[in-house]
């Protein structure tokens, strides 16, 4: 009888001890890892979705996060250096050992990070937005973000369709991002038989663009193609006026940040249109206005399409973390296999290569002001 | 014509510019045998003095220009107190290395206190432009390549004109011999470093308009500058206009006439080549005339 006891006394002790392990277990936080620039360069960019990638833990969490388990976001900074971006990220599996991980929306520290993300073997978002990254076959990366040749085949379409404009003239940064996107501008143009009249460059850190604007005047383009990082862009499209550049100007995404757009009069946007990753419109109600209302109340900035793209993935994971768990193989497969699911901004199908967008959006300010309003959506397959 | 014109102008107000940062590295260099690798963040700090004091304080156009420059003053006496003095018996490039590390705290520090955001500074002739042969060409760029002939004027009588400024080159020459003479060396070896904050802050002032106030911005500017050093001669001052407005006009005409894409070759490249070939420059001493 009494060894009956002691035996009764320690198996409820072990099953106690046990639930309390299990109940642990339920509540432990699960570890989500961001590589982001939070400083030099790149931080411009870097903050925006550093803001979203919080606020949307901090939703996740709110609506109890992974059935009951707290999402946890252990963010390194990616610095502006591909090298950087490496370290940042194998220290983060190193020390964390995540089951998933948000990578930073340059497509060079992308494509430098992409072997370590197979080494470690757990599926990461990106948003650089190079063909080249999706090309290497590795199946643990998904961009959240349209492709470079994506926006630039909707530029194309836009100017031909819309502006009507026979010389064009493009003008690009010169790294992957902008030779990538002039490239197939390019590509696309001379398929649809129109010669580019001159392709000009500039540094990542050139701020006197007035060489690269004349010559495209001078070589009598009737429209420019911007491929453009923030700051540069609004420094670019202000050289423009200043120069008394008259033909319409078709910018990419980055020109339009809330970052760029405060450097800006409604002058210096007449007559330029963006083609946007995605139109952050609280005009258009539902959950767009409720996100673009909390992240203005939040961080006192408009919301933009970088952001958003990162709260979308975020979002996303946690919805596939609901449905599988978070296995990294398991959540691989399931996002793999996403198809149409509707994020704020996008509704994201995963391809093959792991392409996740397949639309962009075409915007120009208001008449005499600097609000953006909706031209057209581009969707291409 | 008009094209050549613009782009001209432009050549030379971004030349003046890299002028201004360029002797800011020969005054210090001069005095002191240090290469200031920081030189391009004290431009920076100086646009962002102007962005403390117009923009944020919202001070009106001459108060906030003098508010900015002296803050450029107290943190280049501050620089010489804190990092020069304590380090002035070390070797020379244990120095340099401070200055490399004090550069990346100061551009950290910036980002810090002022975000990752750009701001826009205004110029005091913002929108005013010029019609020259029908070229377009902003007034403020005219306004920073006449400010850049003033103060340069202004710096010549000071350093062959005054009794500071020939007491500034006898310590520049031989400070041992200047102590022993009697001048207070470090008083002006303070003031070397105070010149060359002010210096580096009316080109950050006069740059803001042009560009925008990025906390990025010191590390191109420091780049053309020293660039623009090595073309024109470490320790000349006409080296440092000529390098400077060489390195902008090459910026430029090489942009319109070379090519975009590889319009930094010519800058960089005349470096080199002056590296290989006349390593003190054009108007640079040689190193014997020194000791």
């Amino acid at each position: 009888m009494v060894v009956r006891t002691r035996r009764t006394m320690l198996a409820a002790a072990a099953a106690v001890l046990l639930a309390g392990g299990a109940a642990r277990a339920a509540e432990e936080p699960i570890t989500v890892g961001a590589t982001v620039p939070t400083t030099g360069p790149l931080s411009l960019t870097g903050k925006l979705y550093f803001n979203t990638l919080t606020m949307a833990a901090e939703d996740i969490n709110k609506a109890g996060g992974i059935k009951g388990r707290p999402v946890r976001l252990a963010i390194e900074d990616a610095g502006a250096s591909n090298s950087t971006a490496v370290s940042a990220f194998v220290k983060l599996v190193q020390e964390t050992k995540p089951p998933f991980a948000f990578l930073t929306s340059y497509s060079t520290q992308n494509l430098a990070v992409a072997p370590e993300v197979a080494k470690a073997a757990i599926p990461v978002m990106y948003a650089g937005g190079a063909d080249a990254v999706a090309e290497n076959g590795n199946s643990w990366m998904f961009r959240i973000r349209p492709t470079d040749s994506l926006a630039a085949r909707a530029m194309v379409r836009f100017m031909t369709t819309q502006l009507k404009a026979t010389k064009p003239g493009i003008l690009y940064i010169q790294n992957d991002f902008g030779q990538g996107g002039a490239g197939v501008a390019a590509r696309r143009l001379e398929e649809a038989g129109i010669k580019v009249v001159a392709s000009e460059a500039y540094g990542q850190n050139d701020k006197d663009f007035s060489a690269q604007l004349l010559r495209l005047r001078s070589a009598g383009a009737d429209v420019v193609l911007v491929f453009c990082y923030p700051a540069d862009g609004a420094l670019l499209l202000r050289q423009a006026k200043a120069l008394g550049l008259k033909m319409p100007v078709v910018a990419s995404s980055a020109a339009f940040v809330p970052a760029a757009m405060q450097l800006l009069s409604p002058a210096d946007l007449d007559n330029v249109w963006g083609v946007v990753d995605a139109f952050v419109d609280p005009g258009a109600g539902g959950r767009m206005k409720d996100f673009a209302d909390r992240y203005k109340a939040k961080f006192g900035t408009d919301a933009d399409a970088y952001g958003l793209a990162y709260y979308d993935g975020a979002m996303l994971m946690a919805e596939g973390m609901r449905q599988v768990g978070t296995e990294p193989k398991a959540l691989r497969d399931w996002l793999a296999g996403v198809k149409g699911w509707e994020g704020i901004g996008h509704a994201y199908t995963f391809d093959g290569k792991g392409n996740g967008v397949g639309d962009v959006a075409v915007v120009k300010a208001k008449p005499g002001t600097k609000a953006l309003e909706a031209v057209t959506s581009v969707k291409l397959d | 014509m008009a094209d050549l014109i613009q782009l001209l102008t432009n050549g030379l107000a971004l030349g003046s510019v890299y002028a201004l940062a360029a002797i800011g590295f020969v005054i210090v260099y001069s005095a002191t045998g240090v290469v200031n690798f920081a030189a391009g963040q004290f431009v920076m700090l100086g646009t962002f003095a102007g962005v403390a004091t117009l923009v944020n304080a919202g001070w009106p156009l001459p108060v906030g220009y003098a508010g900015a420059l002296a803050l450029m003053a107290l943190f280049g006496l501050l620089f010489y107190a804190v990092v020069y003095l304590p380090l002035s018996k070390s070797p020379v490039v244990t120095i340099i290395i401070g200055t490399v590390a004090i550069g990346i705290t100061l551009q950290n520090a910036a980002l810090l206190t002022f975000g990752s955001w750009p701001f826009r500074l205004v110029s005091p002739v913002e929108g005013m432009m010029l019609e020259v042969a029908g070229a377009v060409i902003p007034l403020h760029a005219v306004a920073v390549v006449v400010a850049t002939a003033l103060l340069i004027g202004l710096l010549w009588l000071l350093l062959n004109r005054t009794a500071l400024g020939i007491a500034m080159r006898a310590v520049a020459q031989d400070a041992r011999t200047a102590r022993l003479m009697g001048l207070r060396v470090n008083a002006l070896l303070a003031f070397t470093w105070v010149l060359a904050a002010l210096l580096a802050g009316i080109a950050g002032l006069m740059l803001g308009p042009m560009w925008f106030a990025d906390v990025n911005m010191g590390d191109p500017i420091a780049l053309k500058a020293f660039a623009a050093t090595i073309i024109g001669g470490f320790g000349s001052l006409p080296g440092a206009i000529a390098g400077g407005l060489f390195v902008g006009l090459a910026e430029v005409l090489g942009a319109s006439y070379v090519s975009s894409a590889y319009k930094d070759l010519i800058a960089f490249g005349a470096m080199i080549l002056f590296l290989l070939v006349r390593p003190q420059g054009v108007f640079g001493e040689r190193i014997q005339d020194r000791g």
